[in-house]
């Protein structure tokens, strides 16, 4: 049974490019392009991880891990952002991994499997 | 690893957060931070414990196991902090050019479990267990003479820095003296001689004597608005047994803190419609450090609480200058506030 995956990024061809990736990893992934989207998602079906990115247009991915806490404590969150400064909001202790984009996604991946396997 | 780098000019140390992709707007406006709960999850309250790091040091109900429920003030390293703990660090040195390693403590007290209490709605008790914390981990932290300032501070509100609503306070431990508290530290050195006496005990007493600036006053503290403030409202909580450090406070002085803290922050609530604001002590390097500099420190320098409403912004001309424009005298923001 491969792991589902939720990918919430605005920007499209990364997220394209995420699902992709991510797919030839051996993962189910489903992405989405805001965070109100990623929580219908979240409404229709259970996923094993979320990967969100941070600033997008609407609800930030902040605002998304609050709502998503408050539902569902159990699903794990990485956020993938390109900035570190939203370390400094407490609210991404919640997420389980913080990962700074980079041209590899080495270190996602790697977030991944410890997380999720 | 952070680094802390010295500007030669004015001997100012800034701590840089290592980052790897730090971009030109690496910020958010501070409006769109969420604040957490009612309706949603905050990582501070009771039952997200998984969500902190494990926790160095709680207040508990006895019985209940560390990083779980039962908390009533709860102390967890940050996540993210701006210092790591770490050895001494050695002072590098490339022609004029000063740095070192990022080595302190970084902090979070949280400060009850409940996310809809700030600390002016906690009772007594609790909000004494917060200031037995900030005695406890100062202590426990100046066990190590790395870290020689240990800073207690609490931001509340947006405005005033804090990303989460829930009440909490930080601390962060510097390896070096920052440069603010030294020039207080060297100033008081100075009154010392001049005047014979501690400045901050003179000021006790004066204020007390004048009266216009005295917001509060019992046996153990007094609360004014300084003389010369640099912003609205501004008020200084003064100990008046003399000492240079907070943690060397008594169980009846904490308890007297707290009743008078309490009371400043609800009439200040009151006063300016629940403002955002910062508290924060300021107290004596480490004592478990020689105080070569400070050749009088025990007698010239005093703990205390300065609190400050944020009501103004910080703009080019104080940035620029380091001079204040404040449109309210503290003799009339005393007014208000005893009213």
């Amino acid at each position: 049974m491969r792991k589902k995956i939720l990918l919430v990024e605005d920007e499209k061809n990364l997220c394209l490019l995420y699902k992709e990736e991510l797919k030839e990893a051996g993962y189910s992934v489903t992405a989405v392009l805001d965070a109100e989207s990623a929580l219908e998602s979240i409404k229709k079906q259970s996923f094993d991880l979320i990967i969100t990115d941070i600033r997008m247009p609407g609800k930030d991915g902040i605002e998304l891990i609050t709502r998503v806490m408050a539902m569902r404590k159990d699903v794990p969150i990485i956020i993938n952002t390109a900035y570190q400064s939203y370390k400094n909001d407490f609210m991404t202790w919640a997420a389980d991994a913080y990962v700074v984009k980079s041209s590899s996604m080495a270190e996602l991946k790697a977030k991944i499997k410890e997380l999720i396997g | 690893m952070s680094e802390l780098r010295k500007d030669i000019i004015n001997g100012r140390w800034v701590i840089l957060a290592s980052e790897r992709s730090k971009r030109p707007d690496d910020f958010r406006p501070a409006q769109s931070t969420p604040e957490g709960p009612p309706s949603g999850f905050c990582p501070f309250c009771q039952g997200s414990e998984s969500k902190t790091p494990p926790e160095v040091f709680a207040l508990r109900k006895p019985g209940s196991r560390r990083d779980r429920p039962g908390w009533r003030v709860r102390v967890v390293p940050n996540k993210f902090p701006a210092l790591n703990r770490g050895l001494p660090p050695e002072r590098q040195e490339d022609g004029i050019f000063q740095w070192m390693d990022g080595i302190g403590v970084h902090e979070v007290i949280i400060e009850n479990p409940d996310h809809g209490k700030e600390i002016f709605d906690l009772p007594l008790s609790q909000v004494q267990d917060v200031l037995d914390t900030y005695r406890r981990r100062t202590d426990s932290i100046e066990d190590e003479f790395q870290y020689k300032y240990v800073h207690v501070f609490k931001n509340k509100g947006r405005e005033a820095g804090a990303s989460l609503s829930h009440p909490h306070s930080q601390i962060v431990a510097t390896p070096i003296i920052p440069k603010g508290v030294n020039e207080e530290l060297y100033s008081c050195e100075r009154l010392h001689r001049l005047y014979g006496e501690c400045i901050f005990c003179r000021i006790i007493r004066d204020e007390i004597r004048r009266g216009d600036r005295l917001v509060m006053d019992d046996e153990d503290f007094c609360v004014v608005t300084p003389f010369a403030p640099r912003f609205p409202f501004e008020l200084r909580i003064y100990p008046k047994r003399h000492s240079p450090w907070y943690s060397t406070i008594t169980r009846r002085e904490s308890a007297s803190l707290a009743k008078t803290l309490k009371a400043v922050l609800l009439k200040q609530k009151k006063v300016l419609a629940d403002p955002p604001f910062n508290y924060y002590l300021h107290q004596g390097p480490n004592p478990n450090l020689p105080h070569e500099a400070w050749v009088n420190l025990e007698k010239s320098y005093h703990w205390h609480m300065e609190i400050i409403p944020v009501l103004t912004r910080v703009a080019g001309f104080e940035w620029g200058t380091d001079f204040y424009i404040n449109p309210v005298t503290p003799e009339t923001a005393a007014g208000f506030l005893r009213e």
